[in-house]
C-alpha cells in the first residue's frame, strides 16, 4: 500500500503545528539532554559486580580459569539441565574453545541455529557468547549475525553466555557506541521473567528460564 | 520595626473557620506582626481555575489583585492552595508581558501561606504553643507539593510543648478533596477520603492536623461520618491553644 | 477519519468498580513503588533528578523537531531494508496491516504489547478479517482470554486471582490447570510456543524510535518481544510517530528511566534494538520487516503549546502507581487502553473532549504525578488546560460543557467578585441551613451539592470572622 499522501500529510501537520518548514534545519541535542556515563573501575571490581547483580536476578555465574575448568563445569550444567541438544553461536572465542566438541563429547546432539525453528526450539541449551557485559545492571549485550544468531540465546530452555574480561563495559554509553551499527542487538538482563499473575514472580516466560554466565580467564 | 500582614483568609475560612482566622491574627500579633485585614477581598477564584472556567478565574483574580494590590508588606493566608493558585497561576491568566501580569507577579511575590510564613520569613519555629495531645499530620496537596512546604509544618509541630507527632502512613496521599472533584465525582472522593481516615484511625492520634479548609472539611466530615472522637484541626488552632494567646 | 469514539462516562465507570478492584491495584502499586523507590536511593537522588531533566529534554528535542527527526528514521529504516509506512488514523493502519497479511497469506498473527495496537483497536480489525490474532505478553493473553482490556499498561491482568486463572485456562485452553502462578506461567509458555512458530505474521509497538540509525527498541520482560520479532517470517512494528528519539546517547537516558520507574527494575530482561530485517542470509529472523509510523491525533496534539508535552510519554505507568484516583477506581474507569494521568490526557485529545471529556476531571490535581514523571511532563497543567478545553472550548474544539454550567459559573463569578453580593450570600445561607443543621453540621445538601453529603456532612455555615474584625476595630484594639 502506497502511503506517500499519508506522509505528505503527516509530516505538512507536524511543521504546521511546529511552525517549522520542510527542510529546517535542527540544532544540536542540547547538552542538558545528556548524562555522564557511569565511571568503571578495576576490572576485578567490575567482575564482582557484574556477577553479583547476575545473580541477584536468579543468574549462575562463574568464573572459569581454564579451558579444563570449562569443559567440567559443561558437563555439570549438561547433567544438571539434562541437556540432549544444544544450539551454539560459532564465533571465534567458542570455536577456539572448542565448546561444540566438548558438548559432542558429552552426548549432545548439536542443532544449527539455521535449522527449522521446530528443531531449534527443541534444543534445551542454547550458548552465545557476549558483546558487552554491564557491571551496574548485570546486563548483557549480544548483537546477531550469521555466525550468532538471535535465536540461540532465545529458543532454548537454558541460555548459557560464555565470555571474556574484555567485554566488560563500564556503562551503556558505550556498550552502545560499539554496537549501535548492528543490524539487531539486544540487552539480557537476567532470565525471562513476569509478574502478571498476582505480582508473582515466575521464570521462563518466553525467553530462557534459566541463563548462565561465565567468564572465561585465561583465553 | 515592624512588619505588616495582610490577611488573606480565603472564602472556605470566611465562611467555615473563623475560630482559624483569629488564632491566626492573635498569634501573628504576639509575634510583632501588624496585622490588616482588606475587608473588599472574597475568593481568589481558584475553583473556577480548577473547573477549566479561566474567564470568571481571569476575573476574579482581577478583583483580588486590585483589593491587595493597593496594600503594602506580606500577604498571609491560612491556606496552601490559594497562596498556591496566587502565586504560580495567577500571572499565566494575563497576557504575558502585560501590566497585569507584572503585578501579579509582584503581589504573588509577596503572598505566603501561613506556615512558610512564620518559618522562613519571621524565622521562628517556637510560638510558645502548648498541645499535650497525640497529633498526626495530613499534608496538604497544594502546601507540599505546590508550595514545597514540607518541612516547615512539621517543624512548627516538632515545636508545640507536649505534643507527640505520630507518623500517618498515608500522610502525603491527596485525601479526595481536590475543589470540584469532590461533587464531580463522588464516589471516588468518598474512596478516598474513607482511606484517610482510615489511616488516621489507625494512627491511635488524638487529632489530625492540616494546613488546608478543604481538607479539613472533607476530614472532619469523614471522621464525623465514621463516629470518631478524632478532631480535625487547623495547624493555627494547635499553635494558638493553650500557652498563646486567645 | 476514525468513526466518532462513544463517550466515556467516568462517574458511571466509577459506580461499578468492583470490590476487588481498589485492594488488587493498590497491592500492585505499592510493589512498584517500594521497588522504585529503593532504586531511586540506590541511584541518589541528585542523579535521578538529573537523569528526568536530561529525559525530558531529550524527548522535548525530539518533539519540537518531530519532521526532521521523522525523516531521519524512515530514511535509516529504509536504508537498513525495512519498509516504511505512514498511517494518518487507525482505519489507515488497519488497512496497511490488513494489506501485509493478505499479501504473506496470514493466518495466525502474534503480537506483543502495544498501547498503540489497542488505540487502533487492531485485533478486532484482524479478527473480522478471518485472521487469528494472539496476544502474547501474558497479563494481555490473559485479559484477551476473558475478551477484556488491560487494567494497567504493565500488569494488564493485576486484578485477576491466580484462580480466575485457573478457570479462564481450563475453559478456554481445555488444560487441567492448578491455581499456582509457575504452574500457569508453563502453560502459557507451551501454548504460545506452538503459536509462535505457527505463526506467518509477529506484530510488535516500539518503546523507542531511534532517528540515528532507524532502530526499533521493544522492551520485555518475558522475551515475548523478542519471539514476535524474530520467530514468525514476517514483523511489522506500529509505532506513534511520537516514540521518535534522537540518537543512543538520548535513548540511554530514557533507558536508565524507563524500568526503573515502570517497574523499579534496573533495566527489563530484554531490550531489543531491531534496525531493519536480518542483513545477510544465515542470519535467523523475519524475511521482511514493516514500520508503521502512526499520527492517529498525535499531530494534532503538537498544536497546543501548552499540551504538547503529553508527548514526552515513555509509557512507564509509574503515574498510575502514584495516582490516588488510579488506585481508588483501576484502569477500566478510564474506559481507554491508557489510564491514569497520562491515560487521561492522552485519551482526551487522541478521542477529542467531545468523548473524553471527562477524563481530565478524573484527578484532584494533587501533583504527586509530577513529581514521579521520569520525564517531567507538567500533567496537572495539561489536565487544567484540557479542562478549559471541556468548559470553554478553545481552536481545536468546542466546548462541551452545557450552556446552564456555563452560565452558573458566570452568575457565580459575579456573586464572588462584587463584595457586598459575597457578603450577603454568606449571611444569607448561614440563616437559611438554620432548619438543616444538626450540631453544627448539615448532613444533607440541596442538588447539586448533595453529591457532597453522599459521602460526608458538610460543616455548618460560621461565617463569624468579619464581624469580630469590625467588632475589634470599633473597640480600638487595632485600626482598619
Amino acid at each position: 500500500m502506497d502511503t506517500r499522501s499519508a506522509r505528505e500529510e503527516i509530516l505538512g501537520k507536524v511543521r504546521d503545528a511546529l511552525h517549522r518548514t520542510a527542510g529546517a534545519s535542527v540544532p544540536p541535542v542540547p547538552v542538558t539532554a545528556r548524562v555522564p556515563p557511569r565511571p568503571g573501575g578495576p576490572l576485578e571490581a567490575e567482575i564482582t559486580q557484574l556477577l553479583a547483580e547476575i545473580e541477584k536476578l536468579t543468574g549462575h555465574t562463574r568464573r572459569l580459569a581454564s579451558r579444563a575448568v570449562l569443559a567440567s563445569a559443561l558437563a555439570e550444567l549438561v547433567k544438571t539441565e539434562g541437556v540432549t541438544k544444544a544450539t551454539l553461536w560459532t564465533t571465534p572465542d567458542l570455536i577456539a574453545w572448542d565448546v561444540a566438541g566438548t558438548l559432542r563429547a558429552l552426548g549432545v546432539t548439536l542443532v544449527s541455529p539455521q535449522a527449522d525453528k521446530q528443531l531449534v526450539a527443541g534444543c534445551e541449551l542454547g550458548v552465545t557468547g557476549a558483546d558487552a557485559a554491564l557491571p551496574e545492571t548485570g546486563t548483557l549485550l549480544l548483537r546477531a549475525a550469521p555466525e550468532r544468531p538471535r535465536v540461540v540465546s532465545l529458543l532454548p530452555r537454558v541460555h548459557l553466555a560464555i565470555f571474556t574480561p574484555a567485554v566488560v563495559r563500564p556503562d551503556l554509553h558505550q556498550a552502545f557506541a560499539e554496537n549501535k551499527d548492528a543490524g539487531y542487538s539486544v540487552l539480557v538482563t537476567g532470565p525471562s521473567r513476569t509478574a502478571d499473575i498476582e505480582l508473582t514472580l515466575t521464570l521462563g516466560v518466553h525467553g530462557p528460564k534459566t541463563l548462565y554466565a561465565w567468564v572465561m580467564d585465561t583465553p | 520595626m515592624a512588619i505588616t500582614a495582610q490577611l488573606f483568609i480565603t472564602c472556605l475560612a470566611d465562611q467555615f473557620f473563623p475560630n482559624v482566622l483569629k488564632g491566626m491574627v492573635s498569634l501573628l500579633e504576639r509575634l510583632g506582626v501588624q496585622v490588616a485585614f482588606p475587608a473588599e477581598q472574597t475568593c481568589c477564584g481558584q475553583p473556577f481555575f480548577n473547573s477549566g472556567y479561566r474567564t470568571q478565574a481571569r476575573e476574579l483574580a482581577a478583583q483580588w489583585l486590585a483589593v491587595f494590590g493597593r496594600t503594602e508588606g506580606y500577604i498571609v493566608s491560612p491556606s496552601g492552595s490559594c497562596v498556591d493558585m496566587v502565586r504560580h497561576h495567577y500571572p499565566s491568566l494575563f497576557p504575558s508581558g502585560s501590566p497585569e501580569q507584572r503585578q501579579a507577579q509582584a503581589v504573588a511575590a509577596r503572598t505566603f501561606e501561613v506556615t512558610q510564613f512564620l518559618v522562613n520569613e519571621l524565622k521562628v519555629t517556637d510560638v510558645g504553643a502548648r498541645f499535650p495531645h497525640k497529633v498526626t499530620y495530613h499534608a496538604s496537596c497544594h502546601l507540599l507539593r505546590g508550595l514545597s512546604a514540607r518541612e516547615e509544618p512539621k517543624a512548627l509541630l516538632h515545636s508545640v510543648k507536649g505534643l507527640t507527632l505520630i507518623p500517618l502512613s498515608n500522610e502525603e496521599t491527596c485525601c479526595g478533596f481536590g475543589g470540584v472533584f469532590s461533587v464531580i465525582y463522588p464516589e471516588v472522593s468518598q474512596a478516598m477520603m474513607e482511606a484517610k481516615v482510615r489511616a488516621i484511625e489507625a494512627s491511635g492520634a488524638e487529632a489530625v492536623v492540616a494546613c488546608d479548609a478543604g481538607c479539613l472539611m472533607n476530614i472532619a466530615g469523614g471522621l464525623r461520618k465514621a463516629h470518631s472522637p478524632v478532631r480535625a484541626l487547623h495547624l493555627l488552632e494547635v499553635l494558638t491553644a493553650e500557652g498563646g494567646a486567645a | 477519519m476514525n468513526p466518532a469514539p462513544a463517550a466515556i462516562d467516568f462517574r458511571a465507570n466509577s459506580q461499578q468498580v468492583p470490590p476487588s478492584m481498589p485492594g488488587a491495584v493498590q497491592k500492585a502499586t505499592a510493589k512498584f513503588l517500594g521497588n522504585r523507590a529503593a532504586l531511586v536511593d540506590l541511584l541518589g537522588n541528585d542523579l535521578w533528578q538529573q537523569l528526568r531533566q536530561a529525559g525530558h529534554e531529550a524527548r522535548l528535542h525530539a518533539i519540537t523537531h518531530l519532521d526532521a527527526y521523522l525523516i531521519q528514521a524512515e530514511q535509516a529504516v529504509a536504508k537498513a531494508g525495512g519498509h516504511v509506512h505512514w498511517a494518518r488514523d487507525a482505519a489507515e493502519a488497519q488497512r496497511i496491516i490488513l494489506d501485509l497479511a493478505r499479501r504473506h497469506h496470514v493466518k495466525l498473527a502474534v503480537k506483543s504489547k502495544s498501547m498503540a495496537t489497542e488505540e487502533i483497536g487492531l485485533n478486532h480489525a484482524l479478527e473480522a478479517a478471518g485472521i487469528r490474532v494472539l496476544e502474547t505478553d501474558l497479563g494481555e493473553y490473559i485479559v484477551q482470554l476473558k475478551g477484556v482490556g488491560p487494567a494497567h499498561i504493565v500488569v494488564p491482568a493485576f486484578h485477576l486471582s491466580k484462580e480466575e486463572i485457573a478457570a479462564l485456562f481450563r475453559e478456554k485452553l481445555g488444560v487441567e490447570a492448578p491455581a499456582e502462578a509457575q504452574a500457569l506461567t508453563q502453560i502459557a509458555r507451551q501454548k504460545l510456543r506452538e503459536e509462535f512458530l505457527a505463526a506467518e505474521l509477529g506484530i510488535s509497538g516500539g518503546n523507542f524510535l531511534v532517528a540515528e540509525t532507524g532502530t526499533i527498541v521493544t522492551v520485555t520482560n518475558e522475551g515475548n518481544g523478542r519471539m514476535c520479532t524474530t520467530v514468525p517470517p514476517v514483523h511489522v512494528a506500529v509505532v506513534g510517530i511520537d516514540k521518535v528519539v534522537p540518537d543512543w546517547e538520548s535513548l540511554t537516558v530514557l533507558l536508565k528511566l524507563l524500568a526503573r520507574s515502570a517497574t523499579g527494575q534496573k533495566l527489563s530482561c530484554y531490550t531489543q534494538f531491531i534496525s531493519g530485517p536480518p542483513r545477510s542470509e544465515g542470519e535467523t529472523g523475519p524475511r521482511e520487516m514493516h514500520l508503521i509510523l502512526l499520527d492517529n491525533g498525535r499531530s494534532r496534539i503538537l498544536q497546543t503549546p501548552e499540551c504538547r508535552e503529553t508527548l514526552l510519554c515513555i509509557r512507564c505507568g509509574a503515574c498510575l502507581n502514584i495516582c490516588p484516583v488510579y488506585n481508588s477506581v483501576g484502569g477500566y474507569t478510564y474506559g481507554y487502553p491508557i489510564s491514569g494521568p497520562t491515560g487521561a490526557i492522552f485519551a482526551a485529545q487522541i478521542l477529542g473532549t467531545q468523548a473524553a471529556g471527562s477524563l481530565p476531571f478524573a484527578s484532584t490535581l494533587c501533583g504527586a504525578c509530577n513529581d514521579i514523571c521520569p520525564v517531567k511532563i507538567p500533567l496537572t497543567d495539561i489536565l487544567l488546560h484540557l479542562r478549559q478545553r471541556v468548559v470553554e472550548g478553545d481552536t481545536l474544539e468546542r466546548a462541551v460543557a452545557p450552556a446552564v454550567l456555563r452560565a452558573g459559573a458566570r452568575a457565580g463569578a459575579l456573586a464572588l467578585r462584587t463584595p457586598w453580593l459575597y457578603r450577603l450570600g454568606g449571611r444569607v445561607l448561614a440563616w437559611l441551613q438554620i432548619p438543616f443543621q444538626r450540631d453544627g453540621w448539615l448532613p444533607r445538601l440541596p442538588p447539586p451539592l448533595n453529591r457532597w453529603t453522599l459521602a460526608r456532612p458538610f460543616p455548618a455555615f460560621q461565617p463569624g470572622f468579619r464581624t469580630w474584625w469590625r467588632s475589634r476595630v470599633r473597640a480600638g484594639s487595632r485600626p482598619q
